[in-house]
């Protein structure tokens, strides 16, 4: 909200630059956007008096002298249209500064010396609003008399800072001049000087002009209404003018400028009816009809809900209430009998109402956040004093004021102690009472007791803490000191999945994996992309009522789709290799918890390509994690529709999936636009954390000597390895403490469609060495499972 | 020739041999032949016989002083012939220790993890616990628990992803906040760090999806001047012991006083530059002591505890210690820009 420093002087003294009065607004609670110079940095624009004009043969130009109150008379080269001798204008002096960054330097032009510029209001920047004599063309020319060499800027009502405040959602009672007065007044502790409100009534009797009904207290609690005729509709005066220009609002005509004057004086938004057009001149506050439509200013008709409360006339609605009000009844040049509305109305009701209509007011946006039912008189009388003012029409004898359900004031009761105590500063308690009074609470003390009496127009205090926030605010919360945490102490630590992420995030950086964050949604085109069937419940995930875009619609059901992006970003930056990671939930409303909200499984992500990134590099990384968390996994062929169907395996241990793994499937990488392959793994955190097994005791080192033995087997190219090394295992018996494969043969020494395979064991017992006897009943062992089970023969 | 003139032959012919060698397999070929079973001192004891046996005594010991003497020499011999040996062998293996390798191939963790990780490493050695919750999240929790009653204004400041009428995305952490008033018991000390959701477009400083790290305490005597003096332990611990910290009043309807809290800016130590725009403070988080409504809402009495609580955006931070400008960066996965934090 932006007001001209002038306009708040009216109200209490700024004895202190505008960068010191921001400071102090700003620590006692009133933050500020920014200050502006009204003029826009104009300086040594002076009035002047043309004193001839001659115009230069075979241009536009003319040559004038033109006195500024100066010793010598200026020459100025001016290309204006309207220019002539005898006009007061304003004159840009050699060394001038106009808005916009602009300098003016004694020059020639066409070879003839001009020493200065007449301007027109353009180069001013000065709206037409605000000094409504500017020509269309040409240059400004002033009508009134102003002594010669005087500065224009007080003249054209720019000569002022304009203070851009940031209001907070609790204090709508300072989106005004009169609320920010009274702010100044606590901050820089100066006086706070409210107008003084007479109103000249010009007789007659306001209820013989106009009835007013309304049958929705509940959303409007109080309405109030004065009558004006004989109204003369015409230009507010400069003072009015400027102070709607500081505030960013046009200037129309007295009336309407009248009610935008009070609005942003007193925060209160008025409408103003053409009285004639009123039908019947009746008003009725009311709820819509079932079905009752309204043509807004806009020209749409509107289908309204019976809760939006609307502004009727005899026959029908003609506006919203604090919304907008009718095109019929506008003030127009001819009108001439008005009634001036100032309401509050429930903040909840304009809300829906703007929200459902989809339309947003400087009125509705105040009524939203909060217009105080207690001031509405002294704004409606303010308003009528200013017709007085501006003698913009008769005031008619009398008020409306339909305030069924008067709110009382509010009486807070507080402890000074408490608030001491809460502040962890020792206010001393007269500087409280000091303080509230200031901030225009009613306070008594009766020792440690304060009786509190809130305001009218604040709203947003219920209880001792918001007492203990007044108090500290003005006081200053530079006196709060930084005291160390006391009382019980506390054991501090991290949850066991943060634990769990922790130990993930070590071993994957060592590993040379990168973390990555993607955004938690994404889009059902984007989930298709991996080929999931039909009936997968990854393909229904969680929509997002009021999503950014298509792409960003539903919560992820995995991670996967992120990954495969992300890697497609970095293949197709020229990236040749990349390790990458990201840990966060996936989410499945299928499954609801007993809230009724979606299951959320901390999952972790794995994405690798390049020459070091195979399907065994990215396995070997999942395989070390769970390793860590103490689980040794079975690995099953077989995977997600997403992987390549050769290339995918499950890691499982006791019917229990721990994660998957595997090569990307060609289609998905085209429809990622991924030009390399890539390998992904997807591991449950969650199933991880519930079966994590810390580290146990260390077996002790052996006291006897191992034997090692190999063994080359052939066998059909069908046969996994994996079970058929899980059989010699079980057939090996206990003495095997641990067996690899070393090699893969295939080749002119094995038959076609035959691999040979080579494995080391190695045996051991614990309490004595082995003999060569028993070694090779344990190897017969194997070798029998192994051509029974698996066909797989010994190498000869 | 006397066996003391031969002794003393052997000695000077051993010493000229020993200055000459040129490899410890000459040296051992000397040692055998002067010293060996069938070497020349050998030689002289076994022709000891043939001498006087008053005598022989005498030149025994002389013979053994003799080759004592040589088998030190040689010893000596030895040692050197060894070290400059090794030396040889070492010069030969010599490389150009300045030739660049690949470095062993480490990721690193994002930059919010990072942040985040030093936030809760600073706020668990204040006794703070860290709980987590659920992103999609109940609007009580959410909004009515933090005092934001719906159809409330302020709500407006936080735009917000509905999933139905009661279900939302949540806005802030503050809904753990009300669940951990409402599982455990004072004293409270817990951090709850997470992503949040912002119906926000993305560009430069905004983003939809983001991290806050909130932070609540309730016991007794919880005061205003104790969430001061907790914040400034953390800035100074995250920043420096020069770092300290301005509360300005604020509102935010979950804190009753509030507080919006700069810090000093790292950049310039408070005396004004690009970074802070001239006032030499940064805005860092939010705060305030808990609203009673707050705590009676999440059943705690506020006639006996008290409570503050506040809210950090990690992004910024992240931003401002790795030098991001743009917010963008961070969730776009680029492992050529992540990788320079390996």
């Amino acid at each position: 909200m932006k007001l001209a420093m002038n306009m708040l002087r009216q109200y209490v003294d700024i004895p202190v630059t505008p960068e010191e009065y921001t400071q102090r607004m700003i620590m006692t609670g009133t933050a500020v956007e920014g200050t502006e110079d009204i003029s826009g940095g104009m300086e040594k624009v002076v009035v002047g008096r043309v004193l001839t004009c001659e115009d230069v043969e075979g241009t536009h130009l003319h040559e004038c002298t033109v006195d500024v109150g100066g010793p010598e008379t200026l020459h100025i080269v001016c290309g204006a249209p309207n220019v002539a001798a005898g006009q007061l204008v304003p004159v840009a002096l050699d060394g001038a500064h106009l808005p916009g960054g602009v300098k003016i330097k004694k020059g020639k032009l066409r070879g003839m010396i001009s020493e200065g510029m007449i301007c027109s209001g353009e180069e001013l920047h000065v709206p037409t609003e605000l000094y409504p004599n500017i020509e269309e063309k040409g240059i400004l020319v002033f009508h009134e008399d102003y002594p010669l060499g005087a500065d224009v800027k007080p003249i054209l009502g720019i000569d002022d800072t304009a203070v851009d405040f940031e209001i907070l959602a609790n204090r709508p009672d300072c989106l005004c001049a009169i609320g920010i007065a009274r702010e100044t007044a606590a901050a820089l502790d100066t006086e706070f000087r409210a107008p003084e409100i007479t109103v000249t009534e010009a007789g007659g009797n306001i209820h013989d002009e106009v009835r007013v009904r309304v049958e929705a207290p509940d959303l409007c609690p109080r309405y109030a209404a004065r009558v004006i005729k004989n109204v003369r509709i015409a230009p507010s005066p400069l003072w009015l003018r400027k102070y709607l220009h500081g505030a960013g609002l046009r200037a129309i005509n007295n009336i309407v400028d009248i009610t935008n004057y009070i609005m942003i004086e007193y925060g209160h938004p008025m409408h103003a009816f053409d009285l004639s057009k009123v039908r019947g001149r009746q008003i009725v506050v009311r709820r819509a009809h079932p079905g009752e439509t309204l043509t807004t200013l806009d020209g749409n008709e509107r289908a309204l809900r019976t809760d939006d409360l609307v502004i009727c006339d005899e026959e029908r609605a003609t506006g919203l209430a604090g919304i907008m009000g009718g095109e019929e009844s506008e003030i127009t040049e001819g009108t001439t009998d008005v009634m001036f509305e100032c309401a509050a109305f429930d903040r909840t009701a304009i809300r829906l109402t703007s929200r459902a209509l989809g339309m947003r007011t400087e009125s509705s946006g105040r009524f939203e956040r909060g217009v105080a039912p207690g001031t509405v008189m002294e704004a409606l009388d303010r308003a009528c004093m200013l017709v007085n003012l501006l003698d913009a029409g008769d005031v008619v004898s009398g008020v409306i004021d339909l305030y069924p359900n008067p709110r009382p004031a509010q009486v807070i009761t507080a402890s000074v102690k408490h608030i001491q105590e809460r502040a962890g500063v020792e206010i001393p308690a007269d500087d409280m009472v000091r303080i509230l009074k200031k901030l225009h609470f009613g306070c008594e003390r009766d020792g440690d007791t304060l009786t509190v009496t809130v305001p009218a127009f604040r709203e947003d205090l219920d209880g001792e803490a918001d007492v203990c926030e007044e108090c500290l605010r003005i006081y200053g919360y530079q006196h709060i000191p930084a005291t160390p945490l006391s009382g019980q102490t506390t054991q501090g630590g991290v949850s066991p999945m943060k634990a769990l992420k922790d130990r993930t995030a070590r071993l994957l950086t060592g590993m040379g994996y990168l973390e990555i964050m993607n955004f938690s949604f994404t889009g059902v085109k984007e989930i298709q992309k991996l080929g999931l069937p039909q009936d997968d419940p990854r393909n229904d995930p969680m929509p997002i009522l009021n999503p950014l875009g298509e792409d960003a619609a539903v919560m992820r059901p995995t991670l996967a789709c992120g990954m495969l992006r992300t890697l497609a970003f970095n293949m197709n930056h020229s990236t040749p290799a990349a390790r990458l990671y990201e840990m966060a939930a996936v989410f499945d409303h299928h499954h609801r918890t007993d809230e009724g909200l979606p299951t959320e499984t901390q999952t972790l992500c794995l994405g690798a390509y390049g020459p070091d990134a195979d399907f065994f590099t990215v396995r070997g990384a999942v395989e070390a994690i769970l390793r860590a968390g103490g689980i040794g996994c079975e690995v099953e062929a077989g995977g997600d529709a997403y992987y390549h169907p050769g290339r995918c395996a499950r890691l499982t241990r006791g019917g229990v999936t721990f994660a998957a793994v595997g090569e990307v499937h060609p289609d998905v990488r085209e429809r990622f636009d991924m030009p390399k392959r890539a390998v992904i793994a997807e591991i449950n955190l969650q199933t991880l954390l519930t079966y994590f097994r810390p580290m146990g005791e260390m077996k002790p080192l052996p006291r006897f000597p191992a034997v090692q033995r190999d063994l080359a087997l052939v066998m059909d190219e069908g046969v996994a390895v994996g079970p058929l090394m899980a059989d010699m295992r079980a057939s090996a018996g206990k003495l095997l403490e641990s067996m690899e494969l070393f090699d893969v043969y295939r080749g002119a020494q094995v038959a076609a469609g035959h691999k040979s395979v080579a494995f080391s064991l190695t045996f051991r017992a614990p309490d004595r060495t082995l003999t060569d006897e028993e070694v090779q009943a344990a190897m017969d062992k194997v070798a029998r499972v192994c051509a029974g089970k698996h066909g797989a023969t010994v190498r000869a | 020739m006397s066996v003391v003139d031969t002794l003393e032959g052997i000695k000077r012919r051993v010493e000229e041999e020993l200055q000459a060698l040129d490899g410890s397999a000459a040296l051992e070929n000397l040692r055998v032949r002067v010293l060996g079973k069938k070497g020349e001192l050998t030689a002289l004891l076994k022709g000891m016989g043939q001498l006087a046996p008053e005598e022989r005594p005498k030149v025994g010991a002389q013979i053994n002083e003799v080759r004592q003497w040589l088998a030190d020499r040689m010893d000596e011999a030895q040692a050197r012939i060894r070290a400059a040996e090794r030396a040889a062998a070492l010069k030969a293996e010599t490389i150009d220790v300045t030739e660049p390798r690949p470095l062993p191939q480490m990721g690193s963790e994002h930059p919010i993890t990072l942040v985040m990780n030093e936030l809760i490493e600073c706020f668990t050695g204040m006794g703070f616990d860290v709980m987590e919750g659920p992103e999609v999240e109940l609007d009580h929790y959410n909004f009515e628990l933090m005092n934001l009653p719906k159809n409330h204004p302020a709500r407006d400041a936080q735009d917000t992803f509905y999933m139905d009428e009661n279900i939302v995305l949540r806005t802030h952490t503050s809904p753990m906040q009300a669940r951990a008033m409402l599982t455990r018991k004072p004293p409270i000390r817990i951090i709850c760090p997470g992503r949040v959701y912002r119906s926000d477009e993305v560009d430069a400083t905004h983003s939809p999806v983001f991290h806050q790290m909130e932070g609540l305490v309730v016991d007794e005597h919880v005061r205003m001047s104790d969430l001061r003096g907790t914040l400034e332990a953390f800035a100074k611990k995250l920043y420096g012991p020069d770092i300290t910290t301005r509360f300005r009043p604020s509102f935010f309807p979950f804190t009753e006083p509030s507080a919006e809290v700069d810090l000093t800016c790292v950049s310039c130590h408070g005396k004004g530059c690009r970074i802070c725009k001239g006032t030499g403070w940064i805005e860092v988080l939010g705060s305030g002591m808990v609203n009673p409504k707050v705590l009676e809402m999440c059943g705690i009495d506020p006639a006996k505890y008290s409570g503050f609580a506040f809210g950090i955006g990690l992004e910024r931070i992240a931003m401002q210690r790795y030098g991001i400008r743009d917010m963008r960066l961070l969730y776009e996965g680029d492992a050529r820009l992540l990788g320079q934090l390996r």
